[in-house]
């Protein structure tokens, strides 16, 4: 026994030697195109370096991140993305469950629901957003027509702070609630439908089943879908850059555009990398959190 | 980035209408002696001193694009040189070519520069004039300079006097009048900005607001037309000693000018409006007045989409007070990619491109080109609108190139532009008043300035 361990048996050093060999690939690709970005990404966050003033690159040390942290453009974009974040998942979170549960009831045409829910995934994206785009012109828009067709005031869907925020929401919910949707529909269909029956059995209405034991029993499936959709929405670029441009003013300049103002379009990649760098640290610090202190995915001793 | 896209060129050119080109230019005593109009092939030049080389060309979707595109065949029968094109939309190719020339790419060979200071100052751009000076790249008496609008040719002239790309077409801000509602009101294009107030007010109907021009924050928005604004009331942007004018008395007049004719005669949503919005707007009739680039008179004056093409007026930029007006302009430019490894074929491409005779049949499809004798050509007037294109000339005539330069072609110019965009946009919504708004901006572009 004891020699056996310290000498391994021939088919478990080859069977880790295919292991290593099968993971090669991965391991590979994962370090060119994640890791070595990354770190050059970080790198270059440490220097000014601007395409506008080639050859005279300077090592800064954390010069550009203490720029950030007292510039109130870095602020401000960043109660927008926080904003932007909290309201479009938690939106994105009730619609997409109260839907899931709504057609997992629901047996005749199911899938036909189902289907148009996901529409909005398969478009693509941008070419989306400038329909979007003309639908909320103001004066020539199909909703202001809507509106004005009930009796009803147009509205100024993306010229004041406020309702630009709004029609974001809408856009980004449109889009990505049918992301919630499918993961909570799909963790319905996985739940053991005894202890709701018995609840059921038990004298339980159909609310209180969903509170306490439907819900519960969902929480790690929506606990992914959440964690995607904030880093997503943390991120979200499209969307705004199309409709607003990070206007009025700049009242949904979220991070990300404040990033791609500096590198594109200013070319000032060193002082752009460093926020981009920033952002990361707090998706990553954030999602840990989170994944923490609800504990979801905690390997359970019983398995 | 970009200053105006213009739009509208969608006819291609025809053999008819290319004919119809010479048949005017007959009339008009622009041919040659022999009858024909003066060919690349009577220049000095060697043109097949490249064949058999390929070169791409990078462009946005844009008019120029539109007109040279299917002209390029003739070049590559001229020289022996294929030629590529690589069309983007301009959100596409903004994005993607610093990327590409950051990167020390050799390709493109040509490209239209979306920003010139910043594309000097980063080492992308080749110099032309030791090309110039090639008597077999360049042939002075052919390409006849003298026919070049003067306000292109200072635009090619960077501050260290070189040359680093060619101007490909001449814009200038021009005014857009719905003439039924002129009509209606009993007005005749306003001459002054207090007129122009008065017009917006008595133009505006239930169902159409008195004037629409961009209010977008962003750098690429706001800033070119809101600066026909500021120059004409005798501010600038960037002065031409190279501080900032954010804070003199006449920049701040000529932004709350601006903002107050947008706020209160401008439709719903106006600080959201780019370039797109206002020339919808005012192509369905939901707008009474508009104010932007000359060349979307190709779109305003096109029946199939546009319900005042029958009746729309073009004026020339207002003037503020005692002052002359003096709108702004732009010359879209294309240059020589610092690394390309065909530059002396990039160069033929260039010159070819804007030749005289590459340019009247350009603006035989109606191409708002850099040259006087094209711009008189009865083609250009048939297809650009007799009307649109005096006052289009008028505006560029008009003009003060110098003051453009000076904000637009700075090295770190879309900060500068980025800045009074959302000072433009918060006047214009209401936000904050002209002063303290161009007070925020003032205090990022001195810095910017100063350092």
């Amino acid at each position: 026994m004891a020699a056996a361990r310290s000498r391994p048996r021939p088919e478990a050093a080859a069977r880790r030697r295919f292991v290593l060999l099968m993971l090669l690939p991965a391991t590979a690709l994962l370090l060119a195109v994640t890791l070595f970005p990354f770190l050059w990404a970080f790198a270059m966050s440490l220097t000014d370096l601007a395409l506008t003033r080639p050859g005279q690159t300077r090592f800064v040390g954390l010069a550009n991140y203490a720029d950030h942290l007292a510039s109130p453009d870095f602020w401000r974009a960043a109660r927008v993305t926080a904003l932007f974040t909290l309201l479009a998942v938690s939106i994105q979170l009730v619609l997409g469950v109260g839907l899931a549960v709504l057609l997992h009831r629901e047996t005749r045409g199911a899938w036909a629901w189902r289907l148009a829910f996901l529409l909005p995934m398969a478009i693509t994206p941008v070419a989306a957003i400038f329909t979007f785009r003309m639908m909320f012109h103001p004066s020539i828009g199909v909703f202001n027509a809507i509106l004005r067709d009930l009796g009803l005031p147009p509205v100024d869907w993306l010229g004041t702070p406020g309702m630009a925020l709004v029609s974001l929401l809408i856009v980004d919910c449109w889009q990505w609630t049918p992301f919630v949707l499918l993961i909570a529909a799909g963790g319905l269909a996985s739940l053991d439908p005894e202890p709701l029956e018995a609840a059921e059995v038990d004298g339980a209405t159909p609310w209180q089943v969903l509170r306490d034991h439907t819900l519960p029993m969902l929480a790690p499936f929506l606990a992914v879908a959440v964690v995607f959709r904030a880093i997503d929405a943390f991120k979200t670029f499209d969307i705004i850059f199309v409709l607003t441009g990070g206007g009025p003013g700049v009242a949904t300049r979220t991070l990300n555009l404040l990033a791609y103002k500096q590198g594109i379009e200013f070319l000032s990649i060193g002082y752009a990398a460093a926020l981009a760098i920033v952002m990361l640290v707090v998706t990553i610090v954030a999602a840990q959190l989170f994944l923490r202190r609800t504990g979801f995915f905690r390997p359970r001793a019983a398995l | 980035m970009t200053i105006i896209v213009p739009r509208g060129l969608r006819r291609p050119v025809t053999r008819r209408s290319v004919l119809r080109t010479g048949s005017l230019l007959a009339g008009a005593g622009l041919l040659s002696a022999a009858g024909l109009p003066l060919r690349a092939q009577d220049s000095g030049i060697d043109w097949r001193q490249a064949a058999g080389t390929r070169i791409v060309l990078a462009g946005l979707q844009h008019p120029w694009m539109d007109a040279i595109e299917p002209l390029v065949p003739r070049f590559t029968e001229l020289t022996g040189i294929e030629v590529t094109v690589e069309k983007q939309s301009e959100s596409e190719y903004v994005a993607s070519m610093p990327v590409r020339l950051g990167a020390g790419s050799a390709v493109p060979d040509v490209f239209m520069i979306w920003s010139l200071g910043q594309a000097i100052s980063a080492g992308w751009l080749e110099p032309l004039d030791p090309h110039r000076a090639d008597p077999a790249l360049f042939d002075a008496a052919w390409y006849d300079e003298e026919d070049v609008f003067s306000s292109a040719r200072s635009f090619e002239r960077w501050g260290d006097g070189q040359s680093y790309g060619m101007a490909i077409t001449a814009e200038a801000q021009t005014m857009f009048y719905n003439g039924e509602a002129l009509e209606e009101a009993g007005l005749a294009p306003p001459a002054t900005m207090a007129e122009l107030e008065e017009a917006a007010a008595a133009m505006a109907g239930p169902d159409r607001a008195g004037i629409a021009m961009r209010a977008k924050a962003t750098g690429d928005a706001a800033p070119w037309t809101a600066a026909g604004f500021i120059f004409s009331h005798g501010g600038s942007i960037v002065t031409l000693e190279g501080g900032s004018g954010l804070l003199l008395p006449e920049t701040v007049a000529g932004v709350e000018t601006y903002g107050r004719l947008l706020r209160e005669h401008g439709p719903l949503g106006i600080g959201n409006y780019h370039w797109m919005e206002c020339l919808n707007d005012f192509q369905q009739g939901a707008v009474a007045i508009g104010c932007d680039s000359s060349n979307f008179a190709t779109d305003i004056m096109d029946p199939s989409r546009s319900l005042v093409a029958d009746h729309a007026v073009f004026g020339a930029l207002p003037a503020a007070g005692d002052r002359p007006a003096k709108p702004n302009m732009w010359h879209w430019m294309a240059g020589i990619n610092a690394a390309s490894a065909n530059k002396p074929a990039a160069f033929l491409f260039l010159v070819w491109a804007t030749s005289p005779e590459t340019s009247l049949e350009a603006a035989a499809a109606g191409l708002a080109t850099t040259r006087s004798s094209a711009w008189s050509s009865g083609a250009f007037r048939n297809r650009f609108g007799e009307q649109a294109a005096e006052a289009a000339l008028a505006n560029l005539q008009a003009a003060d190139g110098d003051l453009f330069k000076a904000a637009w072609f700075h090295p770190r110019g879309p900060e500068i532009l980025d800045a009074v965009g959302i000072a433009v946009n918060e006047v214009v919504t209401g936000a904050a008043d002209a002063e303290t708004a161009l007070r925020a901006a003032d205090a990022k572009v001195s810095a910017i300035l100063g350092g």
